[in-house]
């Protein structure tokens, strides 16, 4: 159905120089989880479409949701009159040409996610429930179903179908100083597994409930688990490796290709090949992707492009790793397809007894550092403090400072224990130089 | 063009109403119907090249039944009779399952069709002159090689919303937002710094034409690059002068979050119980108000069409109340307050903020200044975030200056402020006159987003602070 509406739309772009429309289809289904119980089933549909266009120099772009009869001649006017008003830009990089895939078509579709049922939805919400023994105040386990169709007036005419399967669960225990728990889940396939989820969010949030308040300031090697460096790296790394930040010269590392920018310990590949919210065989544009190095050993190899940047990379992307829905209203950003960190041979018990003076932390408030700067200094919410291999204490209400280009410089060790965080797929790991300070 | 102007808005009526009484003939105990048409321009400009210029068009119907104490709801991005009763079945259908309570909702039943109040509506201006604004903003800019991003944007939203609900409200309204914004990265081979600024609203094309575009282009320019010169901020436990954004994210992320009645009801708020207990210093009064005209998060209805209200949450010092949904109303016995909201037709009505701010003092600024011995001031925020259950506050400063014995002295670069919510009010004492907000985007948890603002005056108080690398 998707084709069909995208070469309809391609007959009505006739007259442009260069055109291009992408259509998306999801069907999402959310189950709530408000107090331990099952409160909100939803069943959404979304489909629209964009259209863009060049004549003259001049470029044209809208989006609508195809929400009745009508619908495209409204986004065509709309892009239409866009690109009258637009400025004349001869500079303009041309839309993506046809191009042979690079790799297979990675495993990205789970036909019980396409047939689930808001039965099925809501065992697998029972099934934290019960495993958790401590409150869950709010959580959602939403799975989804994308198909997406781009064809260009250069010949590109690609599909893509996958389904999304994303978690986030709160757990809390009911004391006068309550601990917070938090864990998520991303992925493509419905592995997600109910009981390790409730025991993990029990654990969590019952050790978040004995922290105390850390006191002065320390300089401590911060260790960092999946869910927290995911965000970490992604707020900082991928910023460095956009294409779009090199072009406009705000890349902190952009005339550094080539170059040792991290500690030689630290490997990292956009890997597309496997199972992962964003891996395809082509990207939003049409654009085939690949399986490509980013950093070796240190040493940065690469940015990521799309064809607004030029030369593109096959990282143009609509799509997000969490919400399938509205893909067709965004315009493509660079981003990573699956940011992979090689893993090392450490367990995260190994990396603490090999720790000397540290901080593992369960828990910021936010993980995130500057990407321009790399800057961060960030509230922990429940941390364990590490003196000669041993936890000795849980902390909370403390400040984390450092800055992530400088901590990727300064890894320390690298655990086994990758998991996937959206587009990032990260084991423990942990770094030096980092302070942690008190009240 | 996909704009539903108000004549057209009977005909969605009709079929909202349809799909209510489906809903009910398949047994629901309430049930409301919203449709939402939303079309956004938006216009970049970098370095004077024109990133961005897209027009966008979405709608659906967003359909919701309540059954046995729980929600079952249907989204569908489409105006065809057939999928919204499609959708109106499967919410029937999502809501069922074992009862949860007997709990019945008592919406406030309204009957009402506004438009929009603006000065300049944004359809009237032509897209050539936001276009100019938008590439004047990025060039003015260009004062200095050490420069390096000149960022110019524009953006409206022209929001139609419809809903019905069971209990008789019928009700349309136009929501218009405007802003424009400017922001300067600079770099000087060794760092790179940033300053942004510009306006915000639900007013119309009127608060571009009232901006300064040239000061506001050169002062952002100029301000990354006094940046360039910050120095490391101290840290420990010290006295903060926030200015209103950050006393903002004070109100917001800290105490707003934590109001919202959804956390109250599940017990996962640090406020739960607190109403008549002291959180605060005796001078401070803290709003969430969704009728501030102009104000980038007020509503005249929220979602679920309750008619926007002013809730004091803290008065003088003293906690007061709570923001609710329908479903939060009902279970606290209060009426609703207009504070059931949501991203847009296909996602999650829950408890959210609008405008939510401290109130004034009696303080001019230069003099609360002039009397403050050692302490950071702050200028302007990066983020927040919230902590409904441990009641920390934390928040990140864009940059500051170290005032010593009274005076602005050197400027610090980006700092993070933290602490208990509850603590630091206590510490306030002093408020300068004005109130500011400041619009932006909020989400709850990770995502949901929706339209705000936060603000306050200048607010001193002690804070931990931690001075980044």
């Amino acid at each position: 159905m998707n084709g069909y509406i995208t070469e309809k739309a391609m007959q009505a772009l006739k007259k442009y120089d260069q055109a291009e429309v992408y259509v998306s289809e999801t069907v999402v289904n959310t189950v709530y989880i408000d107090n331990s119980k099952i409160s909100n089933v939803e069943t959404k549909t979304d489909k629209g479409m964009m259209f863009r266009m060049t004549k003259d120099g001049r470029m044209g772009k809208a989006s609508v949701t195809l929400n009745g009869p009508g619908a495209e001649e409204d986004c065509l006017s709309m892009a239409d009159s866009v690109l009258q008003f637009s400025p004349v830009n001869h500079d303009m990089n041309p839309y993506v040409f046809p191009r042979s895939a690079k790799i297979s078509v990675p495993d990205v579709f789970d036909r019980k996610v396409a047939e689930i049922t808001p039965d099925v939805l809501r065992e697998l919400a029972k099934g934290v429930i019960d495993n958790c023994s401590v409150n869950i105040p709010r959580a959602q386990i939403r799975v989804s179903t994308t198909s997406s169709h781009v064809m260009n007036s250069n010949g590109v005419d690609v599909s893509h179908s996958s389904t999304l399967v994303y978690g986030h669960f709160t757990s809390m225990t009911v004391r006068d100083h309550p601990g917070e728990g938090i864990d998520t889940f991303h992925g493509t396939h419905l592995t997600l597994d109910p009981a390790h989820i409730g025991k993990e969010l029990s654990r969590k949030a019952n050790d978040a409930a004995v922290c105390t308040g850390f006191k002065g300031t320390e300089q401590m090697t911060m260790i960092l688990p999946p869910g927290e460096l995911g965000d970490m790296l992604f707020s900082s790394v991928g910023d460095a490796i956009d294409g779009e930040n090199v072009k406009y010269g705000r890349s902190m590392w952009k005339d550094s290709v080539d170059s040792p920018v991290a500690s030689e310990k630290l490997t990292i590949t956009d890997d597309p090949t496997v199972p992962a919210p964003l891996s395809c065989a082509f990207d939003d544009e049409g654009q085939p992707t690949q399986k490509r190095p980013v950093l070796e050993d240190g040493v940065l190899r690469g940015f990521l492009r799309d064809s607004f940047c030029g030369a593109s990379t096959g990282n143009g992307m609509r799509r997000s790793s969490v919400e399938a829905q509205g893909a067709y209203e965004r315009t493509p950003v660079i981003k990573p397809l699956n940011l992979v960190v090689k893993p090392g041979n450490l367990t995260r018990e190994q990396i603490i007894e090999q720790t000397d003076r540290g901080i593992l932390v369960e828990k910021f408030a936010s993980p995130e550092a500057d990407g321009l700067t790399g800057r961060f200094g960030l509230n922990v919410r429940c941390g364990y403090i590490v003196r000669n291999g041993e936890i000795t204490g849980v902390v909370n209400n403390a400040l984390l400072m450092g800055n992530m280009f400088d901590c990727v410089k300064n890894v320390d060790l690298i655990g086994c224990d990758s998991t996937q965080m959206g587009v990032i797929t990260v084991p423990t790991m942990s770094f030096t130089g980092t302070e942690l300070v008190g009240n | 063009m996909q704009k539903m102007v108000m004549e057209e808005a009977q005909g969605q009526q009709d079929l909202l109403y349809k799909a209510v009484e489906h809903m009910q003939d398949l047994g629901a105990e309430f049930a409301d119907a919203k449709s939402q048409s939303v079309r956004n321009t938006g216009i970049s400009s970098v370095n004077g090249e024109l990133r961005n210029l897209v027009r966008k068009g979405v709608g659906g119907v967003c359909v919701r039944a309540w059954i046995g104490g729980r929600w079952g709801y249907g989204n569908v991005s489409s105006f065809d009779k057939d999928a919204v009763m499609k959708a109106a079945e499967d919410a029937v259908r999502n809501a069922a399952g074992d009862k949860r309570s007997d709990l019945s909702l008592e919406p406030v039943v309204v009957k009402k069709h506004m438009k929009a109040q603006v000065k300049i509506h944004p359809d009237s201006v032509d897209l050539t002159e936001k276009i100019e604004v938008v590439r004047d903003l990025d060039k003015v800019q260009s004062i200095d090689e050490r420069i390096i991003n000149r960022i110019g944007s524009y953006s409206e939203e022209i929001k139609d919303n419809c809903l019905v609900n069971s209990a008789g409200s019928d009700i349309s309204w136009q929501e218009v937002r405007t802003l424009c914004r400017a922001m300067s990265v600079a770099a000087d081979g060794q760092r790179f710094e940033r300053y942004y600024d510009g306006p915000d609203s639900t007013l119309g094309f009127e608060v571009v034409k009232d901006t300064d575009i040239e000061a506001l282009g050169r002062k952002t320019a100029q301000e990354a690059i006094a940046t360039l010169g910050a120095v490391r901020c101290p840290s420990g436990n010290l006295t903060v002068l926030s200015d209103p954004m950050i006393t903002g994210l004070l109100a917001h992320e800290a105490m707003g979050h934590a109001s919202e009645g959804d956390e109250i009801t599940k017990k996962r708020s640090f406020l739960t119980d607190a109403c008549g207990k002291k959180v605060a210093s005796d001078i401070i009064c803290m709003y969430d108000n969704g009728t501030v005209p102009g104000a980038h998060g007020s509503v005249p209805f929220d979602d679920e069409g309750t008619p926007s209200t002013c809730t004091k949450i803290i008065d003088n010092g003293v906690y007061n109340g709570y923001m609710h949904s329908l479903e939060t109303a009902s279970q606290l016995g209060v009426k609703p307050t207009g504070n059931g909201r949501a991203e847009n037709f296909g996602k999650r009505t829950w408890v959210r903020m609008t405008n939510t701010y401290f109130g004034p003092g009696e303080w001019d600024k230069d003099e609360l200044i002039a009397e403050t011995k050692d302490g950071i001031l702050t200028d302007k925020m990066v983020n927040g975030m919230e902590d409904p259950v441990g009641g920390c506050f934390e928040a990140k400063a864009l940059r500051g200056y170290i005032i010593k014995n009274g005076e602005i002295k050197d400027i610090v670069q980006s700092f993070t402020l933290t602490g208990k919510s509850v603590e630091i009010l206590q510490t306030v004492d002093a408020l300068s006159d004005e109130v500011v907000l400041d619009g932006g985007m909020c989400g709850k948890g990770i995502e949901d987003w929706v339209r705000v603002s936060s603000g306050g005056p200048y607010m001193r108080a002690r804070m931990i602070v931690g001075g980044g690398q």
